[in-house]
């Protein structure tokens, strides 16, 4: 088994490297019979890929211990689920991942993506290929996920916060995103290298930019959502090196999302958006490598392995070649048009970009600045929360402000007379809504307040798109208000669709001002019958209650909550301790109240012998807007991704002929 | 093709990213806080981010008197005795490699409470 595991990796590396070898002959001297056997290369790769990834499943699924990596991450008594998930909950199985997603990726981006036109085609297919030769290389011959060994009698099970039905979605979500954004670079790569560079290749891979940048913010908010419910410190987002690396590559994406529109209406920023691609892959594999190295400080940190340096050369080489390609094709990369005013859609485009670029390279100083200090000063030092809120909120601020602004101000030039008529309505509801906040008593906190105006700006001016684009076509005649709102949407997915992705963020910037700036904690050590009150709450201690299941035991501490003489329910937070892996888990208790959108969540702290509880208590507004905006956003990208008919007949006429003719 | 870019624009730009480059460095050096190992504790007086492995049985109280365990040298003997109050994770225990902000008092490191986290290890060796 594990043989034919080792086999399937050595058939993908060759395959792979056949693929980026022929390939590359191939373009270089046009020989058109080479790039089709250096394509059906790329996709026999996937095949072998695939084989491989079975093969570990299988051994998985059967508890062959004679696989180390089997028998490092699963035990008997673990759930068959979770036996499955450990695919990815360790090392070698997540590079394979990797290599599966991208070879999947490569095989329905080269076959579907035609648009791009035949010449960048044959350069995607060597640029795919090396990336994959990498991973191929890495998992053959440094950390092989078929190491076989003596079958011991049992496992050594599986980290018990790894133990959550969220280990079966986050890892492959954050997969399909990271990998998702090497088909892009692939794609721009390949016109670079074929001197195509009109905006093609955008529009090929537009679809694939966003499914990847979607997943990649779906998966970071599973996570968050993860770590608050399951590792039980009340926040979902600490600023650690693990979650900032998808974070920057989400950030380099989403400016990205925003100029190539730019680049497709007006011709401009095409250096700026090789380079946001560059940054994007470049971010996303560094992302990779900081999960995966153990090189910086993290609360995630995995044991020191012999990846990082192979890592850290990949990248350094992929950087170095991308940018000297792009230094090349400096020429081909003019801009057909200039900036006419600093008033304009394309200038509120080109500030967002500037303060999304400046956000994520700012979080990549804080990230790195350990192993800078350290081999500047000799003494590693470390930056935390504090630094990371700052720039949050001196970038992250004026960028909510910019999605209310954007939808509003006219292409090209806006006139001042314009821009007073359409600003009226939201500026009107942001001013009455931050009186109505502070004199509700939202002001103890400044930037609550201020993310709390914008947000209500933002929402304000994006209901007047709405309802302007509604009247409009309904003056078009013939239909009702709903069949002019819906025909608007669908006519015009991509706009529509990223109103609502704008939505999405102003409800997370909702959700974590009100979580963060507004939130109530305390702490007391409470004994059977002793109570606690926090932000109304009143809170009694019942005594534990202990249960003993499969693989653990169960302590849970009954707490009563009650809110002014009305009974809510018993809770019950607690702590699991697993036998097989002798450890504990933190199990927290969170009773969500649907009307206000808050949660108060549960922490049994400390259980003490004597039969008391130190119970930690927290009261958290408006926390559930976070989850909410999750759905939002998942609306709004696949209203964006959704095949639009018309628009493909138009870019077909666009660009088919060009393609026929070059 | 539009006329000459003017170099103006340019300086502008790289202007903008050098003020921002100075601004970072600057807040990362005022707000960062060493991460030192317990024998690089010496000399050391403000805030700092101690790393080290649990040496020794864990004792007291961390939500009364105060949680006291050893901190060591990840490759070597040197420790220093720690006194912690507040929220103690689940992967904590002797062994395990712990990160802890606070300050060296009188030979005793004095944690800020609520900071410590251990690192965790997505691998296990196996239990022989």
């Amino acid at each position: 088994m594990a043989d034919l595991g080792r086999a399937a990796l050595v058939t993908a590396f060759l395959l792979l490297a056949y693929a980026s070898v022929a390939g590359t002959a191939a373009a270089w001297h046009r020989r058109r019979r080479l790039a089709e056997s250096a394509q059906n290369a790329l996709l026999a790769a996937f095949g072998a890929t695939a084989v491989a990834t079975v093969v570990l499943l299988v051994a998985l699924g059967r508890h062959d211990f004679s696989f180390s990596y089997v028998a490092d991450h699963t035990s008997r008594e673990l759930p068959l689920g979770y036996t499955l998930t450990a695919f990815w909950g360790g090392q070698e199985g997540s590079l394979l991942l990797w290599l599966f997603v991208l070879c999947a990726y490569s095989v329905l981006a080269v076959l579907t993506a035609r648009r791009a036109g035949r010449e960048t085609l044959a350069w995607v297919v060597p640029t795919l290929g090396f990336v994959g030769t990498f991973f191929a290389f890495m998992l053959t011959f440094v950390a092989s996920p078929f190491a076989s060994q003596v079958a011991p009698a049992d496992g050594a099970g599986l980290n018990p916060s790894l133990q959550n039905p969220y280990m079966a979605i986050h890892p492959p979500m954050l997969y399909l995103g990271y990998v998702g954004l090497t088909v892009p670079f692939a794609f721009a790569m390949g016109a670079l290298l074929a001197r195509r560079t009109d905006e093609r290749w955008i529009v090929a891979t537009r679809r694939w930019t966003l499914a990847a940048w979607a997943f990649l913010g779906v998966g970071q908010l599973l996570g968050a959502h993860w770590a608050y419910v399951e590792i039980g410190w009340g926040g979902y987002y600490a600023w650690d090196p693990v979650e900032n690396a998808a974070l920057m590559p989400w950030l380099a994406a989403t400016a990205f999302l925003h100029s190539v529109m730019i680049q497709e209406k007006r011709g401009m920023l095409k250096v700026w958006n090789v380079l946001l691609v560059v940054l994007a892959f470049c971010l996303s594999l560094f992302g990779t490598f900081l999960t995966r190295s153990g090189i910086i400080q993290s609360i995630h940190s995995f044991t020191q392995s012999s990846i990082g340096p192979w890592f850290l050369g990949f990248i350094c080489l992929v950087t170095a070649a991308s940018l000297t390609l792009v230094f090349l094709r400096l020429p081909l990369l003019r801009a057909q048009t200039r900036l006419e005013s600093l008033v304009s859609r394309e200038a509120t485009f080109l500030y967002n970009n500037l303060l999304l670029v400046a956000l994520a390279l700012t979080i990549l100083w804080g990230v790195v600045y350990p192993l800078l200090s350290e081999a500047v000063t000799g003494e590693a030092s470390t930056v935390s929360k504090p630094y990371y809120n700052f720039f949050l909120h001196t970038f992250g601020l004026p960028l909510l402000l910019l999605m209310g602004i954007g939808p509003l101000v006219a292409w090209r030039r806006a006139s001042l007379r314009a821009l007073g008529r359409t600003f009226l309505w939201p500026l009107g509801a942001a001013v009455a809504g931050g009186i109505a906040l502070l004199l509700a008593g939202a002001g103890s906190s400044r930037v609550g307040v201020i993310a709390y105006t914008f947000s209500i700006f933002v929402l304000a001016s994006i209901a007047l798109e709405f309802a302007r684009g509604t009247s409009a076509r309904r003056a078009l005649g013939g239909v009702g208000w709903a069949g002019a709102f819906s025909s608007l949407i669908a006519r015009n997915r991509r706009r529509y669709g990223g109103y609502v992705v704008h939505a999405a963020v102003v409800l997370l910037a909702i959700g974590i001002a009100g979580s963060s700036a507004y939130q109530t904690v305390r702490e007391q050590r409470l004994h059977p019958g002793d109570e606690m009150t926090v932000a109304g709450n009143r809170l009694v201690f019942r005594g534990f209650q202990t249960t003993n299941e499969s693989n653990h035991r169960a302590i849970r501490a009954n707490v009563d909550v009650y809110h002014g003489g009305e009974y809510l329910g018993r809770y019950r937070p607690g702590k699991n301790q697993y036998f097989a892996e002798d450890q504990v888990s933190n199990e927290v208790s969170i009773r969500h109240d649907l009307l206000t959108g808050g949660d108060l969540f549960l922490i049994a702290d400390q259980v003490n012998g004597d039969g008391s509880v130190d119970l930690k208590a927290l009261q958290k507004p408006l926390v559930n807007l976070i989850w909410l905006a999750g759905l939002v956003f998942i609306g709004g990208s696949l209203i964006t991704l959704w095949p639009d008919a018309r628009e493909e007949r138009r870019l077909a006429e666009r660009y088919e002929g060009a393609t026929v003719r070059a | 093709m539009p006329g000459k870019r003017s170099p103006a624009r340019l300086i502008v730009a790289l202007s903008v990213a050098a003020v921002l480059a100075v601004f970072l460095i600057y807040t990362s050096l005022a707000g960062g806080t060493p991460s030192l190992q317990p024998s690089q504790l010496r000399g050391h007086d403000g805030r700092v981010s101690l790393v080290g492995i649990v040496a020794g049985r864990p004792a007291g109280d961390a939500h009364a008197g105060g949680l006291r365990f050893q901190l060591r040298d990840r490759h070597a003997m040197t420790s220093v005795p720690v006194v912690y109050k507040g929220t103690v994770p689940d992967l904590f225990k002797t062994g395990r490699e712990v990160v802890v902000d606070g300050k060296l008092r009188n030979g005793v490191f004095v944690a800020v409470p609520d900071t410590l986290v251990t690192k965790c290890p997505s691998k296990y060796t196996p239990k022989k």
